[in-house]
């Protein structure tokens, strides 16, 4: 562009440009967006890249929500998901509006021109006569596929999303705000929890309004309540205020509490598919405390499925607490809005309670650290600015314990061992959990598994990823654990083959703050050497454990295959023996060598073939046998006593409602269910 | 024609060529090499006289070699071997082989001697362990087809040895390292057990010597050479007007040497084993040092791997250690290219390499080994390149013309009597 260092001012170009209508530049307005607005025009930051993936992330929230709700309250999770597809038809008749037949064909993008009909047309026949050909020389036919059904830029697939928990429930009077405004959430604070940012139902109905038009449904009761509440909203996305349509309490007919939410969607249930299931398997090996049911219901019943993840156990990990915040991670905002919020009177108060690990006595060393201008009483809220940088400075250079980490919530070592025994059935597993480490303030605890074989597993590495106990399907490649299990575990060193073998490798990283990279909060970044130790470390415990059972493995299995091994070599050696015995012998007698007394009448009895090769290839197969029989003895004593341990198992408790016959007897009573 | 173009390239290049002009006449230069080998060659004769051996050192650990043995006795002793295995076998014991141990737990380096010798440890290589069924087996069977070269009195290559019964030792290195253990555990070299390697070491140069009853003069052996014969007991005769022996560690450089007809301009005999020497290209070197009484001058790569294939040829490997007494040749001078080379002969940044991971860490631990810290020049040029992190091969000075190396770089290490 010719104007490119010159003074003109923009607004002129236009008039230069090639554009014949002349257009005046828009004088630059001030407007403001609401959040609710930022977030529609860039969904992609929240997951909702295309209709796919919102699915995909739609499921995944409503999933995530449910079981925060549930666990809040200690309440072992049931989620049930149904996914229902939803034909054009069907939709307009939904929103009522008038299904209307094409009339002016050319409009359309898959308007078949009569060019490319004639093309297509041709094409086909050319296929059949080849097929034709081909089934005449006796040639496995395959089976012609069936043309792709044309499928237009409009022909948009809908899908309505119910997600039902028994969770905690939601007070009648804050429903609206809770789903109706974007950035308002009761997550935030320091703590381990899945959501972060009260975006994800709201997204869902962001992008619900965006491509259905469509409100969302809200159904929840708390424990307690005699009454369900309903409530019908959308949102004003240039207010990010709710709208609410209805909302009103109805009769509880049944004893339940939680919520379910139902919002229709576009979507693409086809290419999304495998990545929903994973999702939901995936949940289910991180949190098998939960029952999951998952539907998908379609038109067309081969497509329908219901799956159901059962729950394997009862032990639920504990609810994560809130931390106050560690010094070390604070900024100089944070300071700011924790003086305003604090209801301590002066800066030792305040220093005191508002963080972890700063003791009065040390409080009072750090305020005398600050400067003479700081006084122990001197009352918080009367700080200047450059007074609170001097704090942040201070916070920024002083050394702090390490944050202990026990506000987290791991899943703990024998619910990941469940869930991965549960899923994938392998022949082996080992799992190990980390204490808590700090990365910038922040506490973290990494727990691993490492399992080998099973079903559904591929050869090679298998990597599961899980971030505060939500499953990681997207950008696999870059993420920590990836990285880690790939370079930096010399798996051969633990007899796995890492190419061979069906490895599969589970890592849960639990933390007040997961330091996810890019926008999408799918991975973990590598470059952060404490997480990326932790994790290494955790993994290679796993494979020492495994180690150990596989060389048990490979022992067992070479008695079983010792007697066979050495017996193979018997021909080769009493033949090589014999052979030279025997050119001896022939020398011995033909005079052409002497020999001494006792090796004279050893090959004298080769030579009168006394000793054959049979007599060798005996005579070692015994002592063969004798050595098998002798070791196999010793590593019976030394192995047999060990068992492997015992792991308690967890029974499905039955409902109460089903009827049973009971068949009574004086020692023992038989229960059936009908 | 021909001779034309070389004349007028020569002339073209004289004045291109660094460092070219400070080279002295070839009179000059063989002046100081022939006072050099002569003194050499009298310090030798009188210090000669009394080479160490092990048996002469009081050393507190025992330690193992092997000497030539005849055809006979090689048989006689592995038919008393196979007879205290039948024995054993029949006396319902199964059988075992005291085999000696070649790890590198088991080789020591005697500074006395100046090369790498085996110590006693022995390992018991059962029949009935499945760890060594498969070695045992082996080493049977090797000791079966030796006894019958022996009663025959052929020769025969590894590789003839492997294929005769490819099933059992599946892969030519299986085959290999028994024949080393057979050779050690009956106390012989391995060519008194009739086994030799296939020709790898190349001779030109100023040498006459018979092989096998024919003289041969290798000079007159082309640009290829004379291709060192595998037994070197029927090598002998050997005479030469050289004032030193030129060993090469590439197939490429020697070829240019041999080419450039290095050996007329100063007379010398030029050897290549391409690569890691084959055992009889050492036992041929060291039968030219003893016999000849020249000076060995080493032209290896500037990197890790020159400075051992230059300590194999002088110390010994860790896999003949048993037989070092006859494979080393002492007092090798390594002439280059050494790492202070570099910048000596302002060879280019392109044609530098960076040393890799692997590179360096063999460096390091070559720094370590015993035989490059008795030579104080060695231990410095290694710390050089370690330190630099720059390795170049000969080729390398091909930057300044392909004659570079036989036109100016070896004339002037020879004149400055640039050795290490």
């Amino acid at each position: 562009m010719e104007a490119g260092g010159s003074s003109e001012s923009p607004a002129d170009q236009p008039k230069r440009g090639k554009s014949k209508t002349p257009r005046k530049a828009k004088d630059s307005v001030l407007k403001q967006k609401s959040p609710a607005e930022f977030f529609a025009e860039n969904k992609n930051i929240a997951g909702f890249d295309n209709p796919g993936k919102c699915l995909y992330t739609t499921v995944r929230e409503l999933v995530e929500n449910s079981l925060d709700s549930a666990e809040s309250i200690s309440e072992l999770p049931v989620v049930e998901v149904t996914i229902e597809e939803i034909g054009k038809v069907k939709f307009n008749t939904m929103i009522g509006l008038v299904d209307r037949e094409r009339v002016d064909e050319e409009l359309y993008d898959d308007y078949e021109t009569a060019k490319a009909r004639e093309k297509r047309l041709a094409k086909e026949a050319r296929n059949q006569e080849i097929q034709a050909k081909n089934a005449a020389l006796g040639k496995k036919v395959k089976e012609p596929t069936p043309a792709k059904a044309m499928k237009g830029r409009g022909e948009a697939s809908f899908y309505r999303v119910t997600c039902k928990d028994n969770g905690r429930g939601m007070p009648h009077d804050d429903i609206p705000n809770m789903f109706g405004r974007v950035l308002s959430g009761t997550k935030y604070g320091l703590r381990q929890t899945r959501g972060k940012f009260g975006l994800g139902a709201k997204m869902a109905l962001i992008w619900s309004k965006m491509s259905t038009g469509l409100p969302i449904d809200i159904s929840s009761s708390m424990r307690g309540q005699n009454y369900v509440s309903f409530c019908r909203l959308d949102i004003d996305i240039h207010r990010n205020i709710p709208h609410i349509h209805i909302h009103e309490k109805l009769e509880k007919k049944e004893e339940w509490h939680g919520a379910e939410i139902q919002v229709v969607i576009e979507g693409n249930w086809t290419t999304y598919r495998s990545k929903i299931l994973h999702y939901m398997r995936q949940m289910a090996v991180i949190t098998p405390y939960a029952q999951f049911i998952f539907k998908f219901v379609s038109d067309t019943s081969d497509k329908s499925m219901t799956i159901k993840f059962a729950r394997r156990t009862d032990v639920m990990p504990p609810v994560p607490l809130e931390t106050k915040h560690h010094p070390s991670s604070v900024d100089l905002l944070l300071i700011k809005r924790l003086i305003t919020e604090t209801s301590k009177q002066n800066i030792l108060q305040f220093l005191q309670h508002e963080f972890v690990n700063i003791s009065k006595a040390h409080a009072e060393r750090l305020i005398g650290e600050m400067g003479p201008e700081f006084q122990p009483k001197m009352l918080i809220k009367s700080l200047t600015d450059q007074q609170i940088v001097r704090i942040h400075q201070l916070f920024r250079q002083a050394k702090f314990e390490d944050p202990i980490g026990d506000c987290l919530s791991p899943a703990g070592e024998y619910n990941l061992r469940l869930g991965i025994i549960k899923e994938l059935h392998p022949d082996m597993v080992a799992t190990y959990s980390g204490s808590a480490q700090v990365f910038e303030g922040h506490p973290f605890i990494v727990e691993a598994g490492v399992s080998l074989g099973g079903k559904d597993v591929k050869q090679g590495l298998n990597i599961f990823r899980f971030a505060n106990r939500i499953p990681l399907l997207f950008e696999q490649g870059a993420d920590v654990v990836t990285r880690t299990a790939l370079k930096r575990i010399n798996w051969s060193s633990y007899k796995i083959n890492q190419m061979q073998d069906k490895i599969g490798v589970f890592v849960s990283i639990v933390s007040t703050k997961i330091p996810f990279k890019g926008t999408g909060k799918e991975y973990i970044g590598d470059d952060i050497t404490e997480i990326a130790t932790a994790v290494k470390y955790a993994i290679q415990q796993c494979c020492i454990q495994l180690k150990s059972k596989i060389v048990k493995k490979m022992q067992a299995r070479e008695q079983q295959e010792r007697k066979r091994n050495l017996s193979k070599y018997i021909p080769n050696a009493a033949g090589a023996v014999y052979d030279v015995l025997k050119e001896m012998a022939q020398s011995h007698a033909l005079k052409k060598k002497r020999y001494e007394d006792e090796d004279a009448t050893l090959l004298g009895k080769v030579s009168t073939r006394l000793i054959t090769k049979d007599t060798l290839t005996e005579k070692l197969s015994q002592h063969v046998e004798q050595v098998d029989y002798e070791m196999a003895l010793e590593f019976a004593t030394q192995s047999g006593v060990s068992e492997e341990p015992r792991e308690a198992i967890y029974i499905h408790s039955l409902d109460t409602k089903s009827d049973f016959i009971d068949f009574s007897n004086s020692i023992f009573c038989f229960r059936l269910t009908r | 024609m021909a001779e034309k173009k070389k004349r007028r390239r020569a002339d073209a290049d004289d004045d291109d060529l660094p460092f070219k002009n400070r080279l002295k006449p070839d009179s000059v230069i063989l002046q100081t090499l022939r006072s050099l080998t002569g003194s050499a060659a009298t310090a030798s004769s009188s210090s000669g006289a009394k080479t160490l051996t092990l048996a002469d050192l009081a050393l507190s650990s025992t330690c193992r070699e092997v000497a030539d043995l005849s055809l006979s006795s090689v048989q006689s002793s592995i038919e008393s071997l196979i007879l205290r295995i039948a024995r054993s076998i029949l006396g319902g014991d199964g059988f075992a082989f005291d085999v000696p141990s070649r790890s590198s737990a088991n080789q020591l380096y005697v500074p006395e001697l100046d090369r790498i010798v085996l110590k006693d440890k022995n390992t018991l290589r059962p029949f009935a362990n499945v760890s060594s069924v498969r070695k045992s087996t082996i080493t049977t069977r090797i000791l079966q087809l030796i006894h019958q070269l022996c009663a025959k009195s052929i020769h025969v290559t590894k590789r003839d040895l492997f294929y005769t019964d490819v099933k059992l030792f599946q892969d030519q290195s299986q085959s290999d390292s028994v024949l080393d253990d057979v050779s050690c555990m009956l106390g012989c070299t391995r060519s008194s057990l009739n086994v030799i390697a296939a020709e790898k070491g190349v001779v030109v140069g100023r040498l006459i010597f018979s092989d096998n009853g024919d003289m041969i003069d290798c000079t007159k052996m082309g640009m290829g050479g004379k291709a060192i014969p595998p037994n070197i007991d029927r090598v002998g005769d050997m005479q030469s007007d050289a004032l030193f022996i030129l060993l090469v560690e590439k197939d490429a450089a020697y070829i240019r040497l041999a080419e450039d007809r290095f050996y007329n301009r100063f007379p010398c005999i030029i050897v290549t084993a391409k690569g890691q020497p084959d055992v009889a290209t050492r036992l041929f070197l060291r039968k030219m040092k003893m016999e000849l009484k020249l000076p060995v001058l080493a032209l290896v790569d500037s990197d890790p791997y020159g400075l051992k294939i230059l300590s194999v040829y002088g110390c010994g490997s860790k896999n003949m250690s048993y037989d070092s007494a006859n494979l080393t040749t002492p007092d090798i001078k390594w002439l280059g290219i050494r790492p202070s080379d570099l910048d000596k002969y302002k060879i280019p940044e392109q044609c530098r390499l960076p040393m890799t991971e692997q590179d360096i860490k063999t460096g390091k631990d070559l720094l370590e080994e015993d035989f490059v810290k008795k030579n104080p020049g060695w231990v410095e040029e290694l710390s050089l390149m370690v330190k630099t992190k720059q390795k170049a091969e000969i080729q390398a000075l091909s930057t300044f013309g392909f004659q570079y190396l036989s036109e100016v770089y070896l004339p002037l290490k020879l004149q400055q009597q640039d050795w290490l």
